[in-house]
């Protein structure tokens, strides 16, 4: 067995994904290297990782935020940006999060939408979502209404 | 150093238990380098639609996708290693029918294995060197005769084996239970070699297999050293004169047992199991020396008896044993006793190990067991089929070996 | 600032929502994180040991798969110290830390079993429903600050 001696103890490492119509990765990332304050940027094919002090990430994410908040999201990773135990490259194929991340994005729309929205509205006001634990059966009247309706 | 045999990874669970860099490692002692073949999002819904298999866990969706990924040639790949974590079913599932999928659909080796956080790269290490060696010495596995004068050495963990073959002919054996590796290597070598009437010079190649293959190998200046998995179903299909076509090999060992299929002298699936003594040609000889016979003696005695007359509670070597000793002592015959151990050895075997590979007729017994007809009449009688035994199936690494250094014979 | 346990564990959303609206997430990356700036003996990729599945043993029993004990290894801890939980149900397609059923069977019922707010959600399916999550999301958010 080999010793494992981690490297960047004490820093973390946070995913930015941008998902907008009018702000692009690259752009970010420019943007990203301008303030960087000795954090560590690379760009993926999502947007962008951020290496550093948590401090420094932090105050680096709320201003990259800033660009375009409804359609710039943000989470953490366990990996420094390009580690070979979780690179592609490496791996020949893709590390199975990036799926998960690949299906999320295909969901960011709404969500921005939703962030656009409550911009304006009162989130107090907006009717709850259907709770998935209660999924309705068909009402037999729905059903009879559906039944009888002209078929197209 | 020749190119890397490319060995695609289709698994659920290795990362979490810990055993992610075992495989990686011993991928890795065999020249051998692991990858997960790279698929999007759009191809893990539409191929796991299409396999058809609804299970819930997504690595195991992942799974599917990927090995689809593999059979359609959309990434290339030398070799499939399958694994999942022990005791999930889900997982069991989608391990099996996904062997069976890549073996039917392509024709990449596939070894499958299921993991707990104990599996090691010395575990993995003979599986993943049969994987490398069938993707990358087909050549050498296609040899159906022996040519020149060679010698083959089976260092196995009860007994070491040796045969010196002439022109497609054993011409002398030697037989010993190992007791330090290397002499008894030697002795067996002497024996065969005084047997076959030769000196140690005019042996034109070497091959050795079994646990001890590396050590005695290099010892004895080996120009093959070869696990055990490719070079028994090789010598059990030249032995038994069934080289083309498919067929399955049964090898229960003093240490561990293999089950592999075969098409065309050319392994297809194994398994490989070895965690349990009661399913070990150990535990025929505990039961021989507890009945008072010698361990050849056992098998024509198991034939005259009826193994059901024998309650066993257990397949353990100690349980199992415990249940033989109760029911001498409640007065069954020492038949029925027997036959009972050479029963209960079968059907382990037949649960837990040739469920895992698909048994294509015919099926060729080997190896020391072979030699017990209690056994092999158990054995038959499971799988509902007559099973061969070749002549010399007792020599089976040492032929294999034998036949396999014959492609390393130079012309000069 | 409470602590938010979100499910899938690897949600980019819900990490982002949470963390937007003044709470902490606590994602698998985080649980990954502490282990891969431990020293210790190397396990590639995400430096879980054989030993991880052992502790996992405290939340589910030996004849479990190990696969299942070392994912607890790292939800167990983030479950016992969560003080609130966001579900999303529909979360078929989360891999990796999120990849086995049987363990995201049980990290669902132990925080069912806990008694913390949670809300239940499904993915948003178009605009409306997305501005009906965020908002379900913000409201649950805000109430936790309420309550503390």
């Amino acid at each position: 067995m080999t010793e494992y001696v981690p490297k960047n103890p004490g820093t973390i490492t946070k995913y930015i994904v941008v998902e907008s119509p009018t702000v692009t990765a690259s752009e970010l990332a420019i943007h990203a290297y301008e303030i960087a304050e000795g954090a560590m940027i690379k760009e993926t094919c999502f947007g962008l990782a951020i290496n550093g002090k948590e401090d420094v990430v932090d105050g680096l994410i709320q201003k990259l935020r800033a660009i375009d908040p409804d359609h710039i999201f943000v989470k953490d990773r366990g990996f420094v940006p390009g580690d070979p135990r979780r690179c592609r490259a490496n791996l020949g194929g893709a590390r199975p999060g990036f799926h998960g991340i690949e299906y999320e994005t295909t969901v960011l729309p709404y969500v921005s939408h939703g962030l656009g929205e409550l911009r304006s509205r009162d989130a107090e006001g907006i009717p709850a979502p259907q709770n998935p634990l209660e999924t309705k059966k068909l009402d037999v009247y729905t059903l009879k209404k559906l039944m009888e309706a002209p078929e197209s | 150093m020749t190119t890397p045999v490319r060995i695609a990874q289709i698994s659920c669970g290795p990362e979490y238990s810990g055993v992610q860099q075992e495989i990686n490692e011993a991928a890795k002692a065999v020249n051998g380098e692991i990858f997960f073949p790279d698929i999007a999002l759009k191809d893990i819904i539409r191929d796991f639609d299409a396999f058809g298999l609804d299970v819930r866990s997504p690595d195991l969706k992942l799974a599917i996708a990927r090995a689809k990924a593999l059979v359609d040639g959309r990434v290339d790949a030398d070799a499939v290693f399958i694994a999942t974590c022990f005791r999930c079913a889900e997982a069991a599932i989608v391990r099996n029918e996904l062997r069976h999928y890549i073996h039917d659909h392509s024709k990449l080796p596939v070894v499958s294995y299921s993991f707990t956080e104990r599996t090691t790269a010395g575990t993995l290490l003979t599986r993943m060197e049969a994987l490398t060696t069938i993707a990358r010495r087909r050549a050498l596995l296609a040899r159906e005769t022996q040519q020149g004068l060679t010698l083959g050495v089976d260092s196995g963990s009860s007994t070491t084996k040796a045969v010196v073959m002439k022109d497609n002919t054993i011409i002398g054996t030697g037989w010993q239970p190992t007791t330090e590796v290397l002499k008894s290597a030697e002795d067996v070598i002497g024996d065969a070699l005084k047997e076959a009437g030769i000196t140690r010079d005019e042996v034109e190649a070497v091959g050795t297999t079994g646990y001890g293959r590396f050590l005695v190998g290099k010892k004895i200046n080996a120009d093959l050293i070869q696990e055990e998995l490719t070079v028994n179903s090789k010598g059990a299909v030249y032995l038994a004169d069934h080289q083309h076509g498919p067929a399955t090999v049964i090898d229960i060992g003093g240490m561990d047992n293999k089950a592999i299929t075969v098409q065309d002298g050319i392994p297809g699936t194994f398994t490989m199991g070895g965690i349990c003594a009661g399913a070990s040609g150990r535990f025929l000889e505990m039961t021989a020396k507890r009945l008072g016979v010698d361990i050849t003696e056992l098998g024509p005695l198991a034939m005259k008896g009826f193994a059901g007359h024998v309650p066993m509670n257990s397949y353990c070597i100690v349980f199992g044993t415990q249940s033989l000793v109760n029911a001498l002592a409640a007065g069954s015959s020492r038949e029925d006793v027997a036959a009972a151990a050479c029963h209960s050895v079968a059907e382990q075997v037949f649960e837990q190990q040739l469920q895992e590979v698909d048994i294509r007729e015919p099926v060729i017994m080997v190896g020391g067991t072979s030699l017990i007809e209690g056994l092999v009449y158990a054995m038959g009688e499971l799988l509902q089929t007559k099973i061969m035994v070749p002549r010399y199936s007792q020599y089976i690494g040492a032929v294999g070996s034998a036949l396999l250094a014959s492609g390393f014979i130079r012309d000069d | 600032m409470a602590k938010v346990f979100i499910y899938p564990t690897t949600s980019l959303i819900l990490s982002d929502l949470v963390a937007r609206y003044g709470h902490t997430p606590l994602s698998s990356a985080i649980a990954i994180r502490e282990r891969v700036q431990t020293a210790g003996l190397e396990s590639v990729p995400l430096q879980i040991t054989p030993e991880e599945p052992k502790k996992g043993l405290k939340w589910a029993a030996v004849e479990v798969p190990s696969g299942v004990r070392g994912r607890m290894a790292l939800y167990g801890p983030m479950i016992e110290s969560c003080e609130a939980a966001i579900i999303i149900n529909d979360a078929d397609l989360a891999f990796g830390c999120m990849g086995c059923a049987r363990t995201n069977e049980l990290i669902k019922f132990l925080i069912r079993q806990k008694e913390v707010p949670k809300i239940d959600l499904n993915y948003p399916k178009n605009e409306e429903d997305g501005v009906k999550f965020v908002a379900a999301i913000k409201r649950f958010l805000k109430g936790l600050e309420g309550a503390k």
